[in-house]
């Protein structure tokens, strides 16, 4: 079985084409400037060069069939035609309340989805854009939402729903839906996997810190609380984002600088976190300012690193333990000086880090020593694949 | 038709707000002004993206990528490559039925025409060219990248398929195009100009100096900009010239206010001369009393 893993925004798409008889990526690439006359697309496909080339692409379904027609190019392609797709799976970020899982699309859903732009104004449009322009090319082949917030949908409404006004909650659905669910469904599974157990039986915390970050305490295998809310904002100090902040201060902030409601939250998403407070969001820029002896980059570093660690230390408490921490994405994988001075700083759960397993990349590693007491891992995510598989199971 | 690229007639602050805004929503803008200030209406446009910078309202590749978009000219044969044409020239008839005629011959048949005029009637401009169905009226309100609404008026030619176009348009800038009945003098012009003069009349009159009645007027209606700081904000000429029109159609209710005309006989025009009404910093930035008085 062949599935087209999609993933689209509003000016760029991903894919990756599976078969997943052995879960193999048959082909991936990009497209990037969608609206424009220079659109990039970049593919590859399995054991072929890499091509790139540019050209005018106005929309999606054009970008979509650039890519079909790349997949069944007969020196570039990989399958001879179209309908040896059997199944389309798309990457949504926001399900809302109304999806738990990943969904089979027909019109309902597509009506469901559209009335949810207003919770991710950013992300769901795009994803819908997607969805439609690839029914139009492909009407005949099934098609999948795959549902970045669906993995959270397990949370107890003590973990989900903020002490505000109830009837808050029940006009406009505000509440914690968490995100990255597919990330951090993905590597607590592969966690369990390495440990040979049963996720039924593991605590899990899964950090997945990326540009956005977000923390997840996974007990059974099912999401019981994430650090991510209502927005993408919530939560943990992040590249431009604020994290958690008291809303008190947003309130002072805004009467004491005279800011509108637009520059307030351009603020606290687009000037915050590592950048705002050492004027660089890529960590790499700040381990190098570290190492040069920049004071706020260390102070950035650190404030990273605990709200990190008070996170974790309330997720041990939510499910009255941990067996397993995970890190994961761009910083989780990339940088063995936070995962060390992260576990430095929590020795009452005594985890030792093996330091040279701690300063690989890009494998799926444990890092801790045999004899700690949590298990450390990093585990490269891979959502598509998770999605690929939610496709398959449905469609079979 | 799929809307790329913007002409913007005018580099006024009108103008230039609506360039703004339609390069901050991804649209390419070309800006054309015949008149002396037009060579600096791009970098004007930067400072205003700066305030917004020093807001923390946009980053500086946002800044990078909206004036990326804006491109300045005064050459009219440029206005074959637009989509659309918008005109926010100042309000003379014989200057803008001019321009009009230029771009008509310009700007391929199927490009929609907006007209911005605050008191001019579209379908008197629509006489001018020859696609008058294609002429449609659409009043922004500075500051133009931050009011949300916006006036439509349908000529008496106007097509549907004009008037679509510019509700699609202000959609994409974040506008809800608000249709009215065509007349000389739009809702918003119409109420302000009286509202700033009445407020010039209390100043005039020594009820109250210019402070105290922007700040009452100011904080009991909630207002973020009392009506003096409009005024200069949108040049006291401009208010003058508006006033002057409406007179011209509706008598004596606007009449300008005395000091209205002194302040423009003395070239006190507002913000582009740095006192109007009320004192400006160098950054367009509103300086309390105290720090108007120093600057005098």
């Amino acid at each position: 079985m062949n599935i087209f893993v999609l993933n689209c925004g509003s000016s760029s798409l991903k894919y990756k084409l599976y078969a997943m008889e052995n879960e193999q990526v048959l082909a991936e690439g990009r497209v990037e400037r969608i609206g424009q006359e220079n659109a990039i697309i970049t593919h590859q496909s399995q054991g072929k060069e890499k091509v790139s080339k540019t050209m005018p692409i106005l929309e999606h379904t054009v970008a979509i069939r650039e890519c079909l027609n790349l997949l069944t190019d007969p020196q570039q392609g990989v399958i001879k035609n179209v309908s040896e797709i059997d199944a389309v799976g798309h990457r949504v970020v926001h399900g809302g309340e109304s999806f738990s899982d990943s969904v089979l699309i027909d019109d309902r859903t597509k009506e469901i989805l559209d009335s949810l732009a207003e919770l991710a104004p950013l992300h769901n449009p795009a994803n819908v854009m997607g969805i439609r322009a690839a029914e139009k090319i492909m009407p005949k082949t099934p098609q999948v939402a795959v549902f970045d917030t669906a993995f959270h949908s397990t949370m107890p409404s003590h973990a989900y729903l903020y002490a505000i006004p109830y009837t808050i909650y029940q006009r406009h659905k505000v509440r914690r839906y968490g995100f990255h669910g597919t990330s951090h469904k993905y590597v607590s599974q592969r966690a369990a996997e390495l440990m040979g157990r049963d996720i039924a039986d593991l605590k899990i915390i899964s950090c997945h810190l990326g540009n956005g970050a977000s923390i997840a305490a996974i007990a059974g295998g099912k999401s019981v609380d994430t650090s991510m809310g209502f927005t993408p904002l919530e939560g943990l100090m992040m590249g431009t984002r604020s994290g958690d902040i008291d809303p008190g201060a947003i309130f002072y902030i805004m009467r004491k600088e005279g800011l509108t409601l637009h520059e307030i939250d351009s603020m606290l998403n687009k000037h915050s976190g590592l950048f705002g407070i050492a004027g660089v969001s890529d960590m790499r820029d700040i381990e190098k300012g570290i190492e040069e002896d920049d004071k706020l980059c260390k102070l950035a570093f650190d404030i990273y690193e605990y709200r990190i660690r008070k996170y974790i230390g309330s997720y041990i408490a939510a499910m009255n333990g941990v067996d397993a921490i995970v890190f994961t994405a761009g910083i989780g994988e990339n940088t063995p000086a936070l995962r060390s001075q992260l576990v430095a700083n929590l020795p009452y759960l005594g985890i030792s880090i093996n330091e040279e397993n701690n300063r690989k990349r890009g494998e799926d590693i444990e890092i801790s020593t045999p004899d700690s007491k949590v298990k450390v891992f990093v585990i490269p995510t891979d959502e598509e694949l998770v999605i690929a598989r939610d496709t398959a199971d449905i469609v079979s | 038709m799929d809307i790329r690229r913007v002409a913007v007639l005018g580099a006024g602050r009108l103008g230039r707000g609506i360039a703004e805004a339609a390069a901050s929503k991804g649209y390419d803008v070309v800006l054309f002004s015949q008149g002396a200030g037009g060579k600096d209406a791009v970098s004007r446009i930067e400072k205003s993206l700066d305030r917004k910078l020093a807001k923390w309202g946009i980053t500086e590749s946002e800044k990078r990528l909206v004036l990326g978009r804006i491109s300045y000219t005064q050459d009219l044969k440029e206005l074959s490559k637009v989509d659309l044409f918008i005109e926010a020239t100042l309000d003379h008839m014989h200057i803008k039925k001019e321009l009009l005629r230029a771009a008509d011959q310009y700007c391929r048949p199927e490009v929609v025409f907006i007209s911005a005029s605050a008191t001019m009637r579209v379908s008197d401009l629509a006489r001018e060219i020859n696609r008058s169905d294609m002429l449609v009226g659409l009043h922004f309100i500075p500051p133009v990248t931050q009011v949300a609404v916006a006036e439509l008026v349908r000529g008496e030619k106007t097509s549907d398929l004009a008037v679509e176009t510019a509700k699609t348009f202000a959609a994409r800038l974040g506008k809800e195009a608000v249709e009215i009945e065509e007349s000389r003098g739009l809702v918003n012009p119409r109420a302000l100009v009286v509202m700033i003069n009445e407020a010039a009349y209390i100043v005039d009159e020594g009820v109250c100096d210019e402070y105290a009645a922007e700040r009452i007027l100011k904080e009991s209606w909630g207002m973020k900009q009392g009506p003096l700081e409009m005024a200069d904000r949108l040049g006291l000429d401009l208010v003058l010239n508006w006033m002057e029109q409406l007179q011209d159609t509706f008598g004596h209710r606007y009449a300008p206010c005395p000091l209205l005309r002194r302040y423009v006989r003395e070239g006190r025009l507002g913000v582009k001369t740095r006192l109007g009404f009320l004192a400006y910093s160098e950054d367009d930035a509103l300086l309390t009393e105290d720090e108007g008085d120093k600057e005098d």
